[in-house]
């Protein structure tokens, strides 16, 4: 009986052994795994902030030209956030001046000009018919406030800021879908067009009677899509 | 050469169509100080007044002030002077209302309708932004003066509050120099100002000051101010000296001096 009770308890011992040992080989196959999926997380994370395009625009408000990045997301990629860096020139002021804008695009509709073209030689040419836009400019220099300092009687300037425009815009675009074998550092190319105004622009309207071209303005611009 | 470089050449010359034929729809920034048109204004319409009304008896002036974004109410006053037999115009200040570029053109193209020579102020709305660099380029200084009909007009800068008080507004010095200035072509002064004394614009602790180096002035008649968007007739400083306010585009109405060797009459006209 003794014999029995100490070989059953040798077997659960051994047991036992071999339950803790493949416990421990566990956790030692687990640790790195639980690391590995939270880098992945972090990876994936971070690569979303990685952007989608690059562009160069003109005018707009936002000075004599803008430089950006910015981040395409949607099932079609149809909406997009930008961000540009401007430049104001001296003109007739006393220095130039930078700007900075965060913009927002939707683009409802992409339309292919070559459906039963040659896409994998001369690639696929997309007209998106409308783009909407809308901005906030931000313009760098003493002379501009975000709210009306205090010199000024309460609510004097209430309903502005000198620093801050809000813009609309709307327009086109034509997009180039280059095909995979010429793809050197991008896989799409849009150049587009935009026609705005600003706020302030908008109050003018609204105060007299002016004609509507007087407050719209122009802008031309590329696209350079990695994504 | 290739098809490739004909295509590149090709899109060059149309772009740079396109870029040039839209000159003027690109849009820089409300601020940019970027003014199309005609630029140093009060320094040529003063030598036309200088010139046209040196040894004249009888001056007609008009005073509007205080266009703001009332441009329609600016076009038809601009079409009233015009019919009034006036020999110029002073506008007092705030030719625009947040200091765009594009406001300071659109007040001017209109200003520009006058068939007689004019001169304007800078307002306290015309300092915005970089509002003040678009003014001097478009009119000239903030302070400055001329002589017709031997009475000489001088223009101040009373906005102390766009320098935080910390400019020599009203320019104290300047008006020293303007009491002494070419004394044998005047015998009478008219002061011009945007913001009047006790206002929320002016300097208010140096009104009495103010008030004291108006005397130096040889012959001083009456001063003229805007701002307020009120006609008004006050005797300010409650001694004689009688500040006309002259009202915005708005409300329709401004004020034309005669101004004779024997001292001048007021006619209030609306539109």
């Amino acid at each position: 009986m003794k014999w029995n009770t100490l070989l059953i308890n040798m077997a659960l011992l051994a047991c036992s052994i071999h339950a803790s040992a493949d416990d421990s080989i566990n956790v030692q196959q687990n640790l790195p795994n639980v690391y590995e999926q939270h880098m992945q997380r972090m990876k994936n994370n971070w690569a979303s902030l990685i952007p989608t395009h690059f562009l160069i625009q003109n005018a707009g408000n936002m000075g004599v030209f803008s430089v950006g990045l910015g981040w395409s997301y949607g099932k079609r990629h149809q909406w997009e956030t930008d961000l540009l860096f401007g430049y104001i020139p001296k003109h007739d002021s006393s220095r130039g001046k930078l700007t900075s804008t965060i913009k927002g695009n939707y683009i409802p509709w992409s339309i292919c000009m070559n459906p039963h073209g040659d896409w994998t030689t001369k690639g696929k040419w997309n007209f998106e018919p409308l783009t909407t836009s809308l901005y906030i400019n931000t313009v760098y220099g003493h002379e501009f406030w975000k709210t009306q300092p205090g010199r000024y009687p309460d609510k004097y300037y209430e309903f502005m800021s000198t620093k801050f425009r809000l813009n609309i815009a709307i327009g086109q675009r034509l997009t180039l879908v280059i095909p995979k074998n010429k793809r050197r550092l991008h896989n799409r190319v849009s150049l587009f067009y935009e026609v705005g105004t600003c706020d302030l622009y908008v109050r003018s309207m609204f105060q007299t009677n002016i004609p509507l071209k007087d407050i719209l303005g122009l802008s031309i611009g590329l696209k350079f899509y990695t994504q | 050469m290739s098809n490739r470089k004909i295509k590149l050449i090709v899109f060059a010359v149309l772009s740079n169509c396109l870029i040039t034929s839209c000159e003027g729809a690109f849009d820089i920034h409300p601020y940019d100080v970027n003014i199309k048109g005609e630029t140093g204004i009060n320094a040529r319409q003063i030598a036309a007044i200088e010139k046209q009304f040196t040894n004249k008896d009888t001056l007609r002036v008009a005073f509007i002030s205080d266009t703001h974004l009332w441009l329609s109410d600016a076009r038809d006053q601009v079409a009233d002077v015009n019919k009034r037999h006036v020999d110029f115009v002073v506008h007092c200040g705030d030719l625009t209302d947040t200091s765009t570029s594009k406001e300071f053109e659109w007040s001017r193209d209109i200003l520009l309708d006058l068939k007689v020579p004019f001169v304007a102020l800078i307002g306290n709305h015309d300092f915005l932004g970089t509002g003040d660099q678009a003014y001097e380029v478009m009119y000239g200084p903030m302070d400055f003066s001329f002589i017709a009909s031997r009475v000489k007009f001088v223009c101040l800068n009373t906005n102390a509050t766009e320098y935080d008080y910390l400019a020599a507004v009203p320019n104290f010095d300047f008006m020293e120099e303007e009491m002494v200035k070419n004394t044998s072509l005047f015998d009478r002064t008219i002061l011009v100002m945007h913001a009047p004394p006790y206002s929320d614009q002016f300097n208010n602790n140096v009104c009495k000051a103010f008030r004291r180096y108006l005397d130096f002035f040889p012959g001083l008649m009456f001063c003229v101010y805007g701002h307020n968007h009120s006609d008004a007739v006050s005797d300010i400083y409650h001694d004689g000296l009688i500040f006309y306010g002259i009202d915005c585009a708005q409300h329709r109405n401004y004020r034309i001096f005669t101004i004779t060797p024997d001292g001048y009459e007021v006619e209030h006209i609306t539109y």
